[in-house]
């Protein structure tokens, strides 16, 4: 390959760039604070929970619209503990996780067995099934009333209470999550990842584990997202079913197709500009919703790999 | 006695809505056959139905029968844009399974929230076809729409039936689903056919629609719900399977109005959907179905 020759800084240019971008914007909302540090710690949130999706979609292929469940799991879980039982944050969001993974790997075995539409549509059950459940099991979940009063983040005496002390926390955990996938990526379990998206037969006759492989993406994934439910019960002190409708899952989507499936930085930035999108069109409140399905549409038909996959082609063809 | 009445009552409603699910399911059975494409956005067609229908009543003051026409030729409509728009583009690029998926649930969103903006969020319900009092049967109240929708749904199934047997375009149509190139080595436009199978999908959702909402209500954001136990008929059946999806339909009405009965209205939903990843997990290829 002739790309491979040009140096790694020019090759790497337009990526790097939609890096800065991201930086740029977080940076601002971290010197500006107010509105804007608020609509970008949704953002940041989503970026964790749109990476976890990036996992399970972009690096190994499969197809999920119930992550919406293992986020809620995280943030019922978050919510619950940290207000009936008054435990510490930090323990609740990790008992979160290990709610999420323990669904999840239960839930995994038979679902990922499936395959395309069956596959989609199991997901979905998945997710419809868990909101339905926050919305019925009043006695924990207290229904469409939701549970108030959920104390910030905070670790022993340090506690995020400030827009910016909020905004600086995630994004140290969205730099952590974004080196991990990078890692991840690199990794033996990333290029079996790879191997399973390209082929699952392929990969199969290679040795590969496809099944124990697809299960580990879908846990990473369920704990990402799990993260993310709590992170945003902490951030926002309230939780109630709305939060993980359909609503989550199509916003994930968007983000994801926006920013670039199976990139490290589409998710975080696909989150970034969505979530400001509509700031940007203040008055259409009503129809936030039918913008995210046109522009959906409209990236899936024209641009299916999204900023990320087209600032990497852009930098293929400088790089030749 | 009384309670066996109720049980009797409740399974006739449940055997009436489950014809609904099962013409939803046909929907899904007649563009999945014609294209190997699961729409996401049948739902909306089916909320559609219901809800032209109100407002061509309500805001247009048309008599019940030429409304009731017209929500068909409406959602017709928009199951050809749907195709055309979003759907065809997909597909020249040929685009993998889930962004399909993915790119008709986003229609689904966008059908929804346009009715929201153009109509409003408050349910709306349609009169009774028939203003007549409910037949009792030994002590069991049937409501006289269930039996419309109960002989109207075996009438669209026949009335299917025989244009997929009879007419040149059903015929056509399965020559497409049974092999689409060889298909268009005889002269059948393929891709017309595609449209076709929308327009039809979307019609039949309509009317289902239309039969459901006197006995319920509707609303923008009914159509994931309808369209999702549509897709539990379509499965139960075998997907691909018209007769087996309105078979399908019934056995999940009968299903969920026996968890109604058992464990409370709240929980037919959990229902419904433990029963789809029953089958899904259990025996993807539907009741009907061979295992392959």
């Amino acid at each position: 390959m002739v790309s491979e020759q040009a140096s790694p800084r020019s090759r790497h240019f337009a990526s790097a760039g939609i890096w800065v971008l991201a930086a740029l914007i977080v940076g601002y909302a971290l010197v500006f604070g107010g509105y804007i540090a608020t609509i970008v710690a949704f953002a940041l949130i989503y970026g964790v929970f749109v990476s976890g999706l990036n996992i399970f979609m972009g690096l190994t292929a499969q197809v999920s619209f119930g992550q919406s469940a293992f986020a809620a799991i995280g943030g019922y879980t978050s919510a619950v503990l940290t207000t009936t039982y008054e435990w510490a944050p930090l323990p609740g969001m990790l008992a979160g996780i290990v709610f999420a993974l323990l669904f999840a790997l239960v839930i995994g075995f038979p679902t990922l067995r499936l395959k395309g539409h069956y596959l989609a549509m199991a997901t979905l059950a998945i997710g419809l099934i868990t909101y339905e459940i926050a919305v019925e099991w009043e006695s924990v979940t207290q229904g469409y009333m939701g549970i108030s009063g959920i104390p910030p983040l905070g670790i022993g005496p340090f506690e995020a209470i400030s827009d910016r002390q909020i905004l600086a926390t995630l994004s140290v955990i969205v730099v952590i999550v974004a080196f991990a996938v990078t890692r991840i990526r690199k990794s033996r379990l990333g290029r079996a990842f790879a191997a399973v998206a390209g082929s699952e037969e392929a990969a199969g006759a290679l040795g590969i584990n496809v099944a124990r492989y697809k299960l580990t993406s879908f846990l990473l994934a369920a704990g990402l997202a799990s993260i993310a439910g709590s992170l945003f019960v902490h951030v926002v002190g309230y939780v109630s079913p709305e939060v993980f409708g359909m609503h989550m899952v199509v916003l994930a989507f968007t983000m994801v197709y926006i920013g670039g499936l199976g990139t490290v930085a589409g998710p975080v930035i696909g989150a970034l500009i969505v979530s400001l999108l509509p700031e940007l069109f203040r008055g259409m409140r009503d129809s936030q919703d039918l913008a995210y399905g046109i522009t959906l549409i409209l990236i899936l038909i024209y641009a299916p790999k999204g900023l990320a996959g087209l600032a990497q082609s852009f930098d293929a063809r400088r790089g030749k | 006695m009384d309670n066996m009445h109720l049980v009797l009552q409740s399974l006739i409603s449940g055997i009436s809505i489950g014809c609904v699910y099962g013409l939803i399911g046909i929907g899904f059975c007649v563009i999945y056959n014609a294209s190997g494409i699961v729409n996401f956005a049948q739902g909306a067609f089916v909320m559609l139905g219901g809800m032209v229908t109100y407002v061509l009543i309500e805001r247009f003051q048309m008599p019940y029968v030429v409304a009731a026409l017209g929500a068909i030729v409406v959602t017709g409509f928009v199951g050809a844009c749907v195709e055309r728009l979003v759907v065809r583009p997909l597909w020249n690029r040929s685009a993998p399974m889930f962004v399909m998926i993915l790119a008709t649930l986003a229609a689904q969103i966008v059908i929804e929230r346009l009715t929201y903006i153009l109509v409003d969020d408050q349910p709306k319900t349609l009169p009774a076809f028939s203003d007549l009092p409910p037949i009792m049967l030994g002590g069991v109240a049937i409501n006289f729409q269930s039996l419309w929708i109960m002989a109207g749904s075996v009438l669209i199934v026949v009335a299917l039936g025989l244009f997929f047997k009879t007419t040149r375009t059903g015929k056509a149509m399965r020559a497409v689903s049974i092999n689409a190139e060889a298909a268009a080595l005889q002269g059948i436009p393929v891709s017309l056919m595609l449209t076709l199978a929308f327009v039809l999908s979307a019609m039949l959702g309509a009317l289902a629609g239309i039969l459901l909402t006197p006995t319920q209500y509707t609303a923008f954001n009914m159509g994931v719900p309808f369209a999702i136990s549509g897709f539990i008929a379509a499965i139960i059946g075998g997907f691909g399977r018209p007769l087996g999806a309105f078979l399908g339909g019934i056995a999940l009405g009968l299903i969920q109005a026996m968890a109604i009965l058992g464990l409370g209205a709240g929980f037919k939903n959990v229902a419904a959907l433990s029963l789809l990843l029953l089958f899904l997990f259990v025996r993807p290829s539907g009741l009907l179905g061979s295992t392959r």
